[in-house]
């Protein structure tokens, strides 16, 4: 039917809801406007709620808009129909004449049922020759191995410990673990920690640190019988210092973070109710950047820890599967210029978000199976580092552009990536396991495929041209620890709240959680912050930044709102200049 | 910065103290590089070394103080410790103090001829140059305790806190000085800088007599100080059909507070002009490309008298009948005075607005930062700026989408008619975002239309009512036009804070005055004198007073286009047909006579398809603001031409803070290789690399002499560089990093890391 879409101007188009598509249980309304200008950020909008409100400019009754579910029969006809979309968008489709043309509420309840119906199961994808991306995806061991050679990190080696997710489910079948530590030995430290998830590398600083990871001591455990030594050797990892950093101290809760991301969207919705004066104080009210000013402090803590000195440290987090991804790949961003390329991002997404076991179908509610689950971790992970790309343009390989593109592949139903809880389920899938009905199962793309979804000319705008590689910091110039005696005696200290106190044990904890009542705070306990202010404040002369290192601002000020991404909505707020513009990608950033 | 936020209650800083704890000597120690966290303990060890080193007396250094032609050494202070309050602490550097009829100045003892000569600066006014017309407040620390410094004192600080107008906060502390220095610094600078003045007391006219009298340099900014310059103006937009230059106000005969020349409509008689002294009269600013033109006028005081009010009614009522006939069509009325905040209003925002950023130390900034955007909002100085721009853009719609005359109103014509004018013409003329048309748009809209630099700036310090930062708020409204597109500008953003910084510097006759008049008359009047009759003042836009080239070249555009020049017949039709879309439905509304029908349509079609949001920006008359909205939306709907008409968004999280002005001085602002001068930097590099291939091609081809190509200036190690760049130069104190790394290799400051180690964290085991 002929409809037209007010979204941007209103310019007849047509809406088609094939069939194709609805039979592929994934929503994918297809607009073709005429003489409409091209979005280079068009994705399928996947649809949140769609309401269907009636209105005609020349008529004066309109009555109210109905929010539409699979099971709503319409009792009228609508003359409006309007999709609210995760990413932010709101597409409006006005059925031409009259709005009594039967199709009208044919195609409004085909949409929704499509949608309600996509929740039942996951999308099925085409096979498609996969495509030769550098991106590494950490599900075979010679990508562990690769990496690890790229970090120079001498005595760590790759564990094949959990390949057949007989230790873990959640983790990734390859580990990196301490050289000396033999799989059998490594067996003995599964035991104490929740879900199995053990103490493990992330990351190498060429300064001789180590960012580990792991979850909160399992309540179970009990250091006194039994054999911890494995324990020890994990999180001191050849160091004779090691910080603890409790990871959720101060970052905010994932019901927190779904909470402040509902009222951040609501406040961007095009109609919103907030009156233009108030808008900042109702920005400051929904909390969102609050949480993010909370992540990127604390990773830029973590990262002055791994710069100051060679130790290890150590991300624990009770489940290990949240906000241990976001510092621990936020970390890595500040820290190493290769996680600022594009490859090198989408590699350490995959580290330590798609193999390491974000619980990405819970927390985006793809299925729409619990709302309760749903949190998006992922995206205010993406925003903090849309903050780091705004604070510094040219660090990035990377462009916004590309961030909001990742942004919304969240919600696309059809990758590998982003569709499952940890790896454990994705193979499953892959082998035919009990979701796909055919043999072998559908291929799944992974969302790196960019080609896939966006044209040449749109990946062309992923590429920050004010990109400056850094001065080429070797990172394999390791001054790993050579051999330094493994000692029950190391000295532990727990970073909290921007302070680090010493630990008279290593293992502090009795009924299973890191408590810190009987803990000797320190009589001086150096605040980090003195630390990173003489870092951030080191004068023009100096010598060039220390291995690329980022230390990002977090004041008020310099927290802003990612409004390409979250301002789609309302068109009177488009992101100016028209992107594609030679003078468009220079100067979104160019404030000279 | 890190753990400073909420919660952080272990990692606060220690309160910051206005007690300085460090000696002089103390003070070199901590220069070869003792951590801060030492400082408490040198407080007893200090002493100790001060016996012993004290046979050194702190060697007077010669420092070379430059002082500008006329300018005059009045006191001066020695051991005066500059602080460094970045982290509250009281580290920072001994010099001298010293105070002219121009500028405060602190010269270091350490001679800053560094290495790294910033990038960019400012020839007249140092890093650490104040003069007199930019500081805003004055505190005395005493005994811990902050009082506001002004008169006569009877007691003397012990630390002195200079709050500057460009939001610079210096903190001198006066521990070291001898008795009488300290009386004779402080009570200088508070009777200079803060007692009320007299206009020929200006540094303003020392200078310009003692300066040498530059050749005139041809500028290409219009100062429409001459007949030639309005008629060209007029000739340029088209307006002179309909309007003329007057030259009636020559010698100042029919008001001194308009310009020499000024431009009418043509059907306005000459008496109607002469008789209330300019006022009352409508004076043209501009016209649109479609005839409409841009007009304003100065109101009648409010009067007691029934008779007078009467006789300034029939006047005014004859006029309007005059300018309402063919050719001008109709006009809208616009009483700006009315329908914008007041002077009060703006000042009492602007005041509460640069407390967010006159920080004394940074546990003020982060007490702030937690609410930041409460607090920003709670100044109302963003919605000030808002306000200004949303009746700019009714204006431009009533211009351009109505085809309709607009006459702005105020008292004086001289202040929110400045703002108002200036910006309509900013968005609807791509001259005026050109440097040399912005210049001119001042010259003509400010200078020349009498806005009271002098009693807006408070320059004289004569009275603190009639301060307000009008200048500043359009400065500000066109900085949102600029950071919204920026490739639509010549300038940057830098230039826009370069300018406001103008306004406080004495030498420069342009923002000194408050109209023409009271600046011929100043310089006639020294007509008599036979050494001065021939000085002449600089004006500001002659920024090599200022900038060297290489400086220079950051107050232009690089990614900047040109205009092409077009056919004149070609373009006439390409905007006629703009213009045409734009107001379809409107001249429908305007000459029907079924309006109420229509309007009715309109305003439902406009709530709908527009939502709440828009339908929040109307708040009077509907059909005023269905067109507005109506414009504004299809406008934003349309790919943007950077030649063309350009509208600001105005919406809630379209409007920010300036942040180059008003966060450059704050440390924890900064971006260490980060900021906008990242992007700056590789651009350079491209334009260079361009110019250069560029050069290489001609040479080949051997067309033409190389023309002489502007100088780029060095950006290349951007990892150098701050995001407060290039302002931020106070970086510098701070010379020690704690991080270990093998770049850094200075043993002395291994041991001192080992020694704060000892002290608080047994860390040290690993080096």
């Amino acid at each position: 039917p002929p409809l037209h879409s007010t979204q941007s101007s209103r310019v007849p188009s047509t809406a088609v809801t094939s069939s194709a598509a609805l039979s592929s249980h994934c929503l994918r309304p297809s607009i073709h406007p005429r003489g409409w200008r091209c979005d280079p950020l068009m994705g399928c909008p996947s649809d949140r709620e769609a309401k269907a409100g009636p209105w005609r400019p020349h008529l004066n009754s309109f009555a109210k808009a109905k929010v539409l579910t699979a099971s709503s029969t319409l009792k009228f006809i609508p003359e409006e129909l309007v999709l609210y979309c995760r990413d932010f968008r709101v597409l409006r489709f006005r059925f031409h004449d009259s709005g009594l043309e039967p199709q009208a509420s044919q195609v409004t309840l085909a949409i929704v049922q499509a949608q309600e119906r996509s929740s039942g199961s996951a999308g099925t994808w085409y096979d498609s020759a996969s495509s030769s991306a550098p991106t590494l995806l950490f599900e075979s061991p010679c990508d562990w191995e690769k990496e690890l050679r790229r970090l120079g990190a001498a005595g760590w080696r790759v564990s094949p410990v959990n390949e057949r997710f007989d230790m873990a489910t959640s983790l990734p079948k390859y580990l990196w673990v301490p050289s000396r530590l033999l799989d059998n030995e490594l067996k003995r430290a599964f035991g104490h920690f929740n879900a199995r998830r053990i103490p493990r590398l992330c990351w190498h600083h060429p300064g001789g640190s180590d960012l580990l990871r792991t979850a909160g001591f399992h309540a179970d455990s009990d250091p006194e019988k039994e054999d911890v030594r494995s324990v020890e050797a994990l999180m001191l990892a050849g160091h004779t210092q090691c910080v603890i950093v409790e990871t959720a101290a101060d970052l905010p809760s994932p019901a927190e973070i779904q909470l402040s991301y509902l009222k951040l969207r609501a406040l961007c919705l095009p109609d919103s109710s907030v009156a233009d004066e108030k808008w900042l104080s109702a920005l400051e009210g929904t909390h969102w950047l609050d949480h993010i000013r909370a992540c990127v402090r604390k990773a830029s803590e973590v990262a002055a820890l791994l710069a100051e000195r060679s130790r290890s440290v150590i991300l624990q987090e009770s489940d290990d599967r949240d906000l241990n991804c976001l510092l621990a790949s936020l970390v890595q961003t500040l820290s190493d210029p290769h996680a600022r390329t594009q490859a090198g991002f989408q590699s350490l997404l995959q580290k330590e978000w798609v193999v390491a076991g974000h619980p990405f179908l819970q927390r985006l509610n793809l299925l729409r199976d619990n709302d309760r689950e749903e949190s998006p971790v992922f995206l205010l992970f993406l925003d903090c580092v849309w903050q780091l790309l705004q604070q510094f343009p040219a660090s990035f390989e990377f462009t916004e552009t590309y961030l909001v593109a990742l942004h919304d592949s969240s919600y696309i139903p059809f990758f590998s990536t982003l569709l499952f809880n940890c790896q454990w389920e994705r193979d499953r899938r892959k082998q035919g396991g009990c979701l796909a009905k055919e043999t072998g199962g559908p291929y799944l793309p992974t969302i790196w495929d960019w080609a896939l979804r966006y044209t040449t000319q749109q990946r062309a705008q992923f590429r920050n041209p004010a990109y400056t590689r850094g001065s080429g910091s070797v990172l394999n110039g390791s001054s790993a620890p050579v051999g330094a005696a493994l000692s029950g005696n190391g000295a532990v200290y727990l970073f909290a709240k921007g302070a680090l106190s010493p630990q008279t044990h290593l293992f502090p904890w009795k009924s299973g959680s890191l408590s810190r009542k009987g803990w000797r705070r320190a009589q001086s306990s150096e605040s980090l912050s003195e630390q990173d202010r003489s870092l951030r404040s080191k004068p023009s002369g100096c010598p060039l930044q220390p291995d690329g290192l980022l230390l990002p601002a977090s004041a008020g000020p310099l927290i802003r709102l990612w409004r390409r991404c979250y301002l789609r909505g309302s068109q009177e707020v488009q992101v100016m200049p028209a992107p594609g513009t030679l003078a468009g990608r220079v100067g979104v950033g160019l404030r000279l | 910065m890190l753990g400073k936020g909420a919660g952080g209650s272990g990692a606060k800083p220690a309160k910051p103290s206005f007690v300085s704890y460090v000696s002089p000597e103390g003070h070199q120690a901590r220069r070869k590089g003792y951590p801060n966290l030492l400082q408490k303990k040198w407080e007893g060890s200090s002493r100790f070394i001060h016996k012993e080193i004290h046979i050194k007396e702190p060697i007077e250094k010669e420092v070379n103080l430059h002082l500008l032609p006329g300018e005059l050494l009045l006191c001066e202070a020695n051991t005066v410790l500059k602080c460094v309050q970045e982290d509250g602490s009281n580290r920072g550097a001994y010099g001298k103090l010293i105070c002219t009829n121009f500028k405060i100045a602190f010269l270091g003892d350490e001679s800053a001829s560094d290495d790294n000569e910033p990038e960019f600066k400012n020839k007249i006014i140092g890093e650490n140059d104040i003069t007199l017309h930019c500081v805003d407040h004055i505190y005395g620390v005493y005994d811990e305790k902050k009082k506001s410094l002004s008169g006569q004192l009877k007691k003397y600080p012990e630390k002195l806190i200079i709050y500057c107008k460009d939001l610079r906060v210096f903190h001198f502390c006066l521990r070291y000085t001898k008795e009488e220095e300290v009386k004779r610094i402080v009570s200088g600078i508070v009777h200079h800088s803060q007692t009320p003045k007299l206009l020929k007391r200006l540094f303003l006219f020392s200078y310009a007599i003692a300066a040498p009298t530059n050749t005139d340099t041809q500028s290409q900014t219009v100062m429409f100080d001459a007949i030639k310059d309005w008629r060209e103006e007029l000739e340029r937009t088209k307006g002179n059909m309909k309007y003329k230059v007057l030259s009636a106000n020559e010698a100042y005969k029919v008001s001194e507070k308009l310009p020499l020349y000024f431009v009418v409509p043509m059907s306005l008689s000459e008496e109607s002009i002469l008789q209330y002294q300019g006022r009352g009269i409508p004076i043209w600013c501009w016209s649109c490309h479609n005839g409409a033109s841009l007009l304003k006028m100065s109101a009648f005081p409010k009067e007691q008298e029934d008779n007078t009010s009467q006789m300034h009614k029939i006047f005014l009522d004859g006029v309007y009948k005059t300018i309402n006939k063919p050719p001008y069509e109709v006009l809208k009325t616009d009483d700006l005075s009315s329908s914008l905040p007041s002077l009060q209003d703006i000042q009492a925002a602007y005041t509460r607005f640069k407390q967010l950023f006159l920080i004394d130390n940074s546990t003020d900034f982060w007490d702030t930062d937690v609410k930041w955007f409460s607090l920003l909002e709670s100044t109302n100085w963003l919605e000030i700026v808002r306000r200004c721009l949303k009746k700019a853009i009714e204006v431009v719609e009533y211009l351009e989408g109505q085809n309709t005359n607009v006459l702005l109103i105020e008292e004086n014509a001289s202040d929110l008619c400045c703002v108002i004018s200036s910006l309509v013409q900013v968005m609807m003329d791509s001259h005026y975002r050109t440097k040399f048309g912005f210049q001119s748009l001042i010259q003509k809209e400010w200078v020349m239309g009498g806005h009271c630099f002098l009693d807006r700036c408070n320059h004289l310090r004569q009275s603190d009512k009639e301060e307000a930062p009008v200048f500043l708020l359009f400065l500000d409204c066109v900085w949102q036009l600029v950071q919204q597109y920026p490739p639509a500008f010549e300038f940057t953003e830098t230039y826009l804070t370069v300018l406001s910084d103008s306004l406080y510097i004495p030498i420069f006759s342009t923002f000194f005055f408050n109209s023409p008049h009271q600046k011929d008359t100043n310089v006639s009047g020294e007509g008599h004198n036979a050494q001065s009759s021939h000085f002449r003042f600089l004006t500001v836009w002659d920024w090599s007073v200022q900038f060297e080239p290489k400086a220079q070249v950051l107050l232009n555009n690089p990614l900047y286009v040109e205009k092409p020049k077009l056919d004149k017949s070609q373009r006439k039709t390409t905007r006629f047909k703009h213009q045409r879309q734009l107001s379809l439905p409107l001249t429908q509304t305007k000459s029907s006579p079924k309006r109420g029908f229509f309007r009715e349509e309109t305003d439902h079609f406009i709530k709908n398809i527009l939502g709440k949001r828009i339908s929040k920006l109307i708040n009077s008359s509907d059909e005023l603001h269905n067109n507005f909205t109506e414009f504004y939306d299809s406008w934003h709907c349309k790919p943007v031409d950077f030649h063309g008409l350009l509208l600001p968004h105005i919406e809630g999280p379209g409007i920010k803070v300036w942040a180059q002005r008003y966060l450059r001085w704050i440390p924890e602002a900064q971006l260490l290789g980060g900021g906008t001068v990242a992007t700056a930097t590789k651009i350079l590099d491209v334009i260079e690399e361009v110019q250069s291939l560029q050069k290489k091609m001609d040479e080949k081809h051997s067309l033409t002499v190389p023309q002489s190509r502007e100088a780029l200036p060095m950006l290349r190690n951007s990892a150098r560089l701050s995001s407060l760049f290039p302002f931020a130069l106070l970086q510098r104190h701070s010379l020690k990093p704690v991080l270990p790394t093998s770049t850094w290799k200075d043993l002395e400051d291994e041991d001192d890391l080992a020694k704060r180690d000892d002290e608080f964290v047994d860390l040290s085991e690993v080096i």
